[in-house]
């Protein structure tokens, strides 16, 4: 599903150079639901961002679903993200102005779909998310998790095959938290491969995949079989762990 | 048109802003169209003709202080002497000056008064059979005074004239018909028969609403105080106006020369306020469409800075920056054109309160669309830039708090 190899991320500021990310490598698998933890400022969200095609990458090589990342146009990556990302974001960054109808329309009109089938869509999700009766809601008329559960119908309304999800109960309490994750277990459980940035441990405990990011590099905590076993990768030297 | 109703309904949601805008829009559309129509039909007034060869014109005032001739003789002796001046082509006496603002009108009839009949307002030049040279008009149908037809002195209603040149929307006022040559009208009910009509002449307030409306009248009575219009060769006019005064009182002596003025001179003094009203005007409206192009850009930039993160959201959830860009547009439009359609319609009513209360011509509709468009591509220039850099913020501002 995503193959980084050897991704870096340097941001130039007049005389400074940042190492967001160091000649990252990670495979992540059609149907897999990965954690990934690290320190603030160690590069999750650097990853979450090159992975989702939100920003580029300096050097490596990153293919998505077969496709050669680098060299895609402007507008390519924006079909790209509509088409096979669904986001869900700390701050639910739902649009204000619009309802929950309207707010889960956004990336269906962006991929020109037909009003007829947005409506089965929209409502499918919303029914999924249970918010189905508040459509004509706005955002700030919602709790944090009501929020958060509508910016994940947003996430699924395109029918994405790799939904990517930074913090997504950051900003919830432990019930609405819970809920949350349960959903996205319950997507995950559908098909959809899930890459989820947290700092909560025991929510990054219940994903089967456990990565680790520090300093820009990449430690990989993997279930294998109730095993846990650390692969990583520092300076292009592979370490593997057992037992951790 | 696919975002017409997500976007109307966030309009409709967030709309200080957007009303503000709209009224800004609905005012300057209301104002502009009326003041452009006000500038152009004042520059149309500038541009008209006014039927007098304005640059081969000039005229000066005589004031006489001498008792010791006659006015009328020695008007007769000016006016020959004048014409024998090399390049003059003609010169008259006239008691008013073409297009200077000063001048007399009377009301004509086609019946003596006390009877009713059909009138008009008319303002005439008494003057005699070089009249129609010296002012250079263009004899459309009949003839010139003859000699004889010039009555000279101060009885008009006892021994005044019998005949009459009048203009085209003379005859087209009075006779509707057409038929005006060989008709008589009364002039302080004497009858005078019009023998001759002219295609265009100006009276001395060319932008009043009934300009063309004139006549001249074959009656010369000469006063201590009176014009003489020349015509001359256009090249030859200013040497002969620099020595106008001179020959005058080589003439004659006891007598001032003054107010020696080219008709084209003459008419820009008639017009010197009207042109500096045009020019305020014109200075206001471009102020305020800069005040409106400014109100646009302004609050595109200000719902760009407010709205960062929702258009980084937009850019992460698949938009093109052509979608972001498009955004901002149909935005726009829809403001705008709820303004404008608020704005014709203030124009449309504004215009009558001033034709009504002003005597100006009611605003024409081309005005109202003209301006419409124009305002509406000001607002599209004013919000694309803007919307262009929206358009380049990042997709990864939807994940960092900012």
């Amino acid at each position: 599903m995503l193959t980084m190899n050897n991704v870096s991320k340097i941001y130039q500021t007049n005389s400074v150079q940042t190492h967001a990310l160091r000649d990252f490598s990670l495979t992540v698998n059609e149907g897999e639901f990965i954690a990934v933890t690290g320190p603030s400022g160690s590069g999750k969200t650097t990853f979450l961002n090159i992975a989702g095609l939100l920003e580029p990458f300096t050097s490596g090589q990153y293919t998505l679903d077969g496709v050669d990342i680098g060299g895609l146009s402007d507008n390519q990556t924006a079909d790209l993200r509509n088409q096979k990302i669904g986001y869900i974001f700390q701050g639910f960054n739902l649009i204000p102005d619009l309802n929950l109808y309207e707010n889960v329309e956004v990336p269906l009109r962006y991929r020109g779909i037909a009003a007829k089938e947005r409506k089965i869509r929209i409502e499918q999700c919303l029914e999924q998310v249970g918010l189905a009766s508040r459509a004509k809601h706005l955002p700030q008329q919602l709790s944090g998790g009501q929020q958060q559960r509508v910016a994940i119908a947003r996430a699924l309304a395109g029918k994405p095959r790799f939904l990517l999800a930074d913090e997504p109960t950051g900003n919830l309490d432990s019930l609405m938290a819970r809920q949350v994750m349960e959903l996205l277990e319950e997507i995950n459980k559908n098909g959809a491969t899930i890459v989820m940035v947290t700092h909560d441990a025991e929510l990054a405990r219940r994903a089967p995949r456990n990565i680790q990011v520090v300093d820009g590099q990449l430690a990989d905590f993997t279930l294998y079989q109730g095993k846990p076993t650390l692969a990583a990768t520092r300076d292009n030297e592979t370490v593997v762990a057992s037992g951790v | 048109m696919l975002d017409i109703k997500p976007i109307f309904n966030a309009i409709r949601r967030s709309k200080i802003g957007a009303v503000l805008l709209l009224l800004q829009i609905a005012l300057t559309m209301s104002i502009v169209s009326n003041a452009a129509f006000m500038i152009n039909d004042h520059v149309s007034y500038l541009r008209k003709d006014t039927g007098f060869p304005e640059k081969e014109i000039f005229s000066f005032a005589v004031m006489t202080f001498g008792k010791d001739r006659s006015l009328s003789q020695q008007a007769e002796v000016d006016e020959t002497m004048i014409r024998n001046l090399p390049g003059v082509i003609n010169a008259t006496l006239s008691q008013a000056v073409p297009l200077s603002g000063g001048g007399s009108t009377s009301t004509m009839r086609l019946r003596p008064s006390p009877e009713t009949s059909k009138s008009v307002s008319v303002a005439y030049y008494n003057t005699d059979e070089h009249g129609l040279e010296t002012f250079g008009v263009k004899l459309i149908e009949g003839r010139n005074f003859r000699p004889e037809e010039v009555i000279i002195g101060d009885d008009f209603n006892g021994n005044g004239p019998n005949t009459i040149i009048v203009s085209q929307p003379f005859v087209e006022a009075l006779f509707p018909d057409g038929n005006a040559l060989g008709q008589t009208v009364y002039f302080s009910n004497r009858p005078l028969q019009i023998i001759g009509i002219v295609e265009t002449m100006k009276s001395p307030w060319p932008s009043s609403d009934r300009d063309e409306i004139t006549a001249l009248v074959p009656f010369i009575d000469a006063k201590n105080y009176q014009h003489i219009v020349v015509r001359a060769d256009k090249n030859e006019r200013a040497n002969i106006m620099a020595n106008i005064e001179q020959n005058m009182l080589d003439a004659y002596d006891k007598r001032v020369i003054i107010n020696v003025d080219g008709l084209d001179k003459t008419k820009e003094n008639y017009d010197a306020t009207d042109v500096l009203m045009m020019r305020m005007l014109i200075v206001l409206v471009v102020i305020l469409l800069l005040i409106t192009a400014l109100g646009i850009f302004g609050l595109t930039q200000f719902n760009i800075s407010k709205r960062t993160k929702q258009i980084g959201t937009r850019r992460a959830l698949g938009a093109r920056k052509s979608a972001i860009v498009r955004y901002f547009l149909i935005e726009n439009t829809m403001v705008c054109m709820a303004g404008l359609f608020i704005g014709g319609v203030a124009a449309v009513v504004l215009g009558d309160v001033m034709m009504k209360t002003y005597s100006i011509s009611s605003l024409e509709l081309e005005f109202i669309v003209g301006t419409a468009i124009f305002i509406f591509a000001m607002s599209i220039f004013a919000v694309i830039f803007p919307a262009m850099r929206a358009a380049n913020i990042s997709p990864s501002i939807a994940t960092r708090s900012i």
